[in-house]
């Protein structure tokens, strides 16, 4: 097994996990848990695989898978707030709607049953970052990427800057912490947290074109795969904060690497393997379980109620 | 005098408020109806017919009355799990999971251990009990002990399951064949077949039994009055003397030893063996049985039945139109979202946006006089 | 003070505002000059906080005119109100603990740099420049969460401020305040009306309204009944403008017969607060049968950890508890089956479930007597809570209300009939008991208190109402930073004498030698 291809791969299998976890923590720094991320990249993969086979553009495609998400994301803003919808059970609905419809649409649509692939689809082409790609280990594991990859990464700055560095993040974080405060304050917090909901569809959108356009050449139903959660599980982790939620997801995706790797070499039953991020994201949530509990539990108050 | 006094909801007679936890349901499926319906047109297919096929493949003759009644008893053990837990304020959407490991359990002990029927049969569902319950016991723990949110763990131990399962049935325990497997289960274990149109068996009647057992609970005993107070305020709840920890960690294992009873009357009755990957979702469609039935058990018969008949009404979609069984998923979850919602009722009474309703001025005023 | 119109820089003129067929106020008329500090005063419910949230735009007036600087104006939201000058300084401080004094301060009206860019830099030197202008001393730089209460109430003032609010509310401000940090928060309101800001003190405490206030417009079930110019009245006039019923009045009740037997015994009991520091510090007290023990101290100087510590919602730090010579349970039900009986301040999160109905409100801790092997005898528990309901004169209230649509006064008593009408009861510890609930209600509930007393339990009152305290206590106990501080006769204490101890004026009679911790403090 070669640890620099594991390498390449990771950053490859993290990419839709960054995306999710970026969308997820902005709803996360503005108080809110989104448990639907799984959904909105559905529609997305659908949207992209569907508008790419139609119209043969890529770029399309990406518009088309974004537009889509957000528009999912608006459904579920407008359940949460405009309906005062529970936030988890809009989540679950809308997931699960989204994993109903474009399994709907495939048919519907595109005519299969299940799994959809063309050899007419467009790819993105991989890039060769210059410089980088010359240095001897990293730039094997850096260079060669489709710019799927690399906007990934690019938004994790960006966002930890809109959230850390402009006024509309301070906002948002207010809102997350102390939503009265910032109401009194005349923050629009309802506004706010619908912005993120919508910006969370959107880069759930880029997550989603990103898996059916990039990552393979296909759709299949539910091919999502947890993503969404596993994301969940690195935002808790890193406490919402942008650039260790993304290296928590890095993490996820080189366990998920390797279980892709293992079975080459060791022969083991794939399903046992693929078990290894579901089981790794379980026991993150374990340990933030343990942590949170004992954080609470240092000036003893009785608590049952999930924030 | 406060202000909240006359802005709170006034409390509405008895019977007013049976018909509305029966308008809300109907609203929403004649919402999703509609929604699904504009939908199918988009997709270029004549609604009606397609909504005629559903009923007509499910309900019309006793053939197909009986594949519905199949249908439905997985939905009755799922929907019956989901709707304990949310009852008691647990969100235990892990059903799915749950069931599969109940199963795995029900197929194991059903063609491994050699008895006779009267103690192999109640053996199994026991086994798939007491699996369902410890998958739950994951998140359950996790979530009373240490406050993780349960949703997302369940939702994690769902493929985990599903993966777990399957290695079961294509590496440890598999049969013979190409088909991915258990053994049968001994004809010990089986539950008997009553039609010889479908594969309805006794685990219906013991779902419906389940169900008057648990409405039963819920209604006359002290246990299913503290898992209503504690589902509707915990710190209450243990205020005033319920164990809220211990008995939450009760209700969201039974939860999931009823939705593994779904995998045993899978196992033994439907299947006779386990097959890798056999659940449709289930466990999810118990999500939306539940709430259609306001989680209430004895709701939970009708809406088993409603969400069974479009299951078992969908097969013949794939035959008869470009349309799959996805189309019942999707009026399934828009009645969950519009149930989420707290619109219905309240709009047709009070003709308001429910943000008038629910946003009660005395939220400012009381707390600032104090 | 000036009458002519023009100087007024607001006026409210007949406002109105109903609450479905509730009119919570009735034709008030009210106006505020420049440079004024004007007391609203009344009693709870008596509508100023109402009153005050149609002018922030926080609830629209049904009918009436709002005036400011003689416009007539319409406010649909606080931001109109905040961007027409209007601030409030809200009794419940609406600040973020885990962000800086600057932060919160210029939230919403932050510097920006291009491309929305946060000004930082420009918020702390704004923010120093204004708090040094004010005289109110604050580091833009310190964590809010970090601040003591009177400081974060500093932050609430620069926050209008900034904003250049020339019309500051001030919402009961004293309420969580020591005697000395009130005197600061007085000396900065007339700092701030001599500089031209006009000032309504909201307040039903006569003494401050009388210190601070230039003008007085008393309150009364949604009337404006009186507008004084503070050098023409005096506390005892105000007083009988305000209430209908007299003030001050003590529920009649016979001396105390204290039994000997302590039936709550905590010795030096030491509980952590919310951010980890020792709320309770070593405290000691005890309270007999047959007394009524009141409990008196600014709000966040112990008491709420101390309460949950005894129902056992809070796992004490150290020190012992017993309740009834036995030791403290491990859980609520444990303390129940020891003979305690707590009614809470917080009806709706604690007290109540509002959704639930009436009678599964008044079974919840009753279950043990309702049970028929694995059964509830739901027959028996809506016999008994119906009994209650007419015992306890509940208004309003039938077995399948739901507990929330009650009044909060008829709630209070349907915890309170829940709670005392336990057989087994021997230690009732009622909370802020009158909080949030009508005048007559209080009567009743002071009442019910006594005649308990009298049958020999032993009552703890824990209440941030000296008048509460004054007209039901036996014995009167002060907490201070997390200590008794005082321990006095109620026929021989003064209310000045106890808010001398309140305020930590006085010597501890306990000196624990210990050096006292950071004070527990509400935010």
């Amino acid at each position: 097994m070669d640890i620099v291809e594991v390498l390449y791969s990771a950053v490859r299998v993290s990419t839709p996990l960054v995306y999710a976890a970026m969308g997820g923590l902005l709803t996360y720094q503005a108080g809110m848990l989104n448990i639907a991320l799984d959904g909105f990249m559905i529609v997305a993969a659908f949207a992209g695989i569907a508008t790419a086979f139609a119209t043969g553009s890529l770029e399309l495609a990406l518009i088309a898978a974004v537009i889509s998400s957000v528009l999912l994301a608006a459904l579920m803003a407008t359940f949460t707030f405009r309906f005062k919808a529970d936030i988890f059970i809009a989540g679950i609905a809308v997931t699960f709607l989204a994993y109903g419809l474009t399994a709907l649409l495939l048919k519907g649509v595109l005519g299969e049953d299940g799994v959809f692939m063309s050899n007419t689809i467009p790819r993105f082409s991989p890039i060769v970052l210059p410089f980088i790609a010359d240095i001897p280990v990293l730039g094997r594991i850096l260079s060669g990427h489709t710019i799927l990859v690399y906007v990934a990464y690019l938004f994790i700055p960006v966002i930890a800057f809109a959230l850390y560095s402009t006024r509309w993040g301070l906002r948002v974080r207010m809102v997350g912490e102390a939503p009265e405060a910032a109401a009194a304050a005349g923050v629009k917090v309802t506004s706010l947290k619908f912005q993120t909901m919508l910006l969370s569809g959107a880069l759930c959108g880029f997550g989603g074109a990103y898996l059916s356009l990039a990552y393979v050449s296909l759709f299949a139903n539910q091919m999502t795969a947890e993503r969404g959660l596993i994301a969940l599980a690195a935002i808790f982790f890193a406490k919402g904060r942008p650039l260790p939620t993304a290296l928590v997801a890095l993490l996820f995706g080189l366990a998920t690497a390797l279980s892709v790797r293992l079975p080459q070499v060791t022969g083991a039953a794939p399903q046992l393997l693929q078990l290894i991020p579901y089981v790794v994201t379980v026991l993150a949530l374990v340990i933030v379980g343990v942590r949170t509990a004992r954080a609470s539990n240092k000036h003893g108050a009785w608590k049952f109620a999930l924030d | 005098m406060s202000v909240e006094t006359l802005s709170a909801p006034t409390t509405r007679p008895y019977l007013t408020s049976l018909l509305s936890a029966v308008v809300n349901p109907i609203m929403a499926l004649a919402i999703a109806g509609i929604l699904g319906a504009l939908l199918v047109m988009a997709l270029g297919e004549n609604p009606f017919e397609v909504y005629w096929l559903l009923i007509s493949g499910s309900l019309a003759g006793i053939p197909n009355i009986l594949v519905t009644l199949q249908m439905m008893t997985p939905l009755l053990f799922t929907g019956l799990a989901v709707a304990i837990s949310f009852r008691a304020g647990l969100a235990n959407i892990g059903a799915e999971g749950q069931m599969l490991v109940g199963a795995l359990c029900a197929g194991i002990v059903g063609f491994a251990v050699d008895l006779p029927a009267l103690l192999h049969v109640p053996l199994c569902i026991a086994a798939a009990f007491a699996g369902g319950m410890a998958w739950a016991a994951v998140p359950a723990f996790l979530r009373v002990k240490f406050g993780v949110n349960e949703l997302v763990v369940c939702l994690m131990m769902n493929p985990i399951a599903l993966l777990l399962t399957g290695y079961f049935a294509t590496h440890v325990l598999k049969a013979p064949g190409p088909t991915n497997k258990l053994p049968d289960v001994l004809p010990s274990a089986k539950l008997s077949t009553f039609s010889f149109y479908s594969q309805v068996n006794t685990g219906l009647i013991l779902a419906l039994v389940l169900c008057v057992v648990l409405a039963i609970i819920n209604a006359r005993t002290v246990r299913g009055f503290e898992w209503k107070i504690i589902g509707l305020s915990p710190k209450f709840a243990y205020y005033g003397g319920i164990d809220v920890p211990k008995r939450a960690l009760n209700v969201f294992l039974l939860s999931g030893g009823v939705a593994g009873l779904a995998g045993a009357e899978q196992v033994m009755g439907q299947f006779g063996a386990y097959y890798d990957n056999f659940s449709p979702g289930y466990g999810f469609d118990g999500i939306a049985v539940a709430m259609l039935a306001q989680f209430h058990p004895i709701g939970v018969i009708f809406s088993a039945f409603l969400f069974g008949a479009l299951n078992s009404g969908s097969g013949v979609l794939q035959m008869m139109t470009g349309l799959t069984k996805h189309l019942v998923q999707v009026l399934q979850f828009i009645v969950v979202l519009v149930l989420a919602a707290k619109i219905s009722w309240d709009w047709l009474t009070h003709f308001k946006k429910p943000s008038e309703i629910t946003m009660r001025p005395s939220r400012s005023s009381t707390t600032s006089e104090t | 003070m000036a009458s002519d119109t023009s100087k007024h820089v607001v006026e409210m003129r007949n406002i109105v505002k109903r609450f479905g067929n509730f009119t919570a106020i009735h034709n008030a008329n009210i106006t505020i000059g420049r440079g004024e500090i004007h007391a609203l005063v009344g009693e709870n419910g008596a509508g100023k906080s109402t009153l005050m949230n149609v002018l922030y735009g926080l609830l629209p007036r049904t009918e009436g005119d709002v005036l400011l600087r003689g416009k007539s104006v319409h406010f649909s939201t606080p931001n109109d109100a905040i961007a027409q000058g209007i601030g409030m300084v809200h009794q419940h401080f609406k600040l973020a603990p885990s962000f800086t004094v600057a932060e919160n301060i210029v939230l919403g009206a932050e510097p920006t740099l291009a491309m929305g860019r946060l000004n930082m830099r420009r918020a702390e030197t704004e923010t120093g420049e204004l708090s040094k202008r004010f005289g109110l001393d604050l580091d833009p730089r310190a964590m809010v969460g970090s601040l003591s209460v009177g400081l974060r109430q500093r932050v609430e003032i620069l926050k209008t401020l900034y904003r250049k609010a020339e019309v500051l509310v001030f919402d009961e401000p004293t309420a969580v305040l020591t005697p000395q940090e009130t005197r600061e928060l007085f000396a900065t309101m007339r700092q701030l009306a001599q500089s031209g800001h006009s000032i309504i003190f909201i307040t039903h405490k006569l003494r401050e309204v009388l210190a601070v206030s230039d003008r007085i417009s008393v309150m009364k079930q949604g009337e404006i009944v009186a507008t004084i110019d503070n050098k023409d009245v005096t506390a005892q006039e105000i007083a009988s403008l305000m209430v209908g019923r007299s003030v001050l009045l003590r529920v009649a009740k016979d001396e105390a017969k204290p039994g000997g037997r302590t039936m709550l015994n905590i010795r030096n009991l030491t509980a952590l607060g919310e951010r980890g520091e020792n709320a309770v510090h070593k405290l000691s007290l005890s309270v007999r049968s047959g007394e009524i023990v009141g409990l008196a101290g600014v709000q966040g100087n112990g008491q709420d950890e101390l309460v949950e510590c005894i129902a056992g919602l809070r796992q004490p730090a150290g020190g012992k508890i017993e309740i009834c010579d036995k030791p403290l349970g491990a859980t609520p039900a444990d303390n129940r089956a020891l003979g305690l009986a707590y009614v809470p301040a917080d009806r709706g999160g604690v007290g109540l479930s509002l959704q639930s109905s009436i009678w599964e409100n008044m079974t919840v801790g009753h279950l043990p007597k309702f049970k028929r092997g694995q059964f509830l005898s739901i027959g028996d528990a809506r016999a008994r809570a119906d009994e209650l309901i007419k015992r306890y004169d509940v208004r309003g209230a039938t077995l399948d209300k739901a507990a929330g649509s009650l009044s909060g006064g008829n709630q209070q008593k349907v915890q309170i009939a829940r709670e005392l009408s336990r057989e087994d009861g021997s230690l009732i510890i009622a909370e802020q008991p009158s909080q949030g609930v009508d005048i007559g209600a209080i009567e009743s509930i002071h009442r019910i208190l006594v005649e308990m007393r009298d049958a020999g339990k032993a009552v703890f009152v824990i209440s941030a109402d000296l008048d509460e305290i004054f007209s039901i206590s036996d014995r009167i106990l002060v907490i201070y930073r997390g200590q008794i501080v005082a321990d006095l006769k109620a026929s021989d204490a003064t209310q000045e004498e106890v808010g001398r101890y309140m305020g930590g004026l006085e010597t501890p009679i306990v000196d624990t030698g210990a050096s006292v911790k950071e004070p527990a403090r509400v935010c």
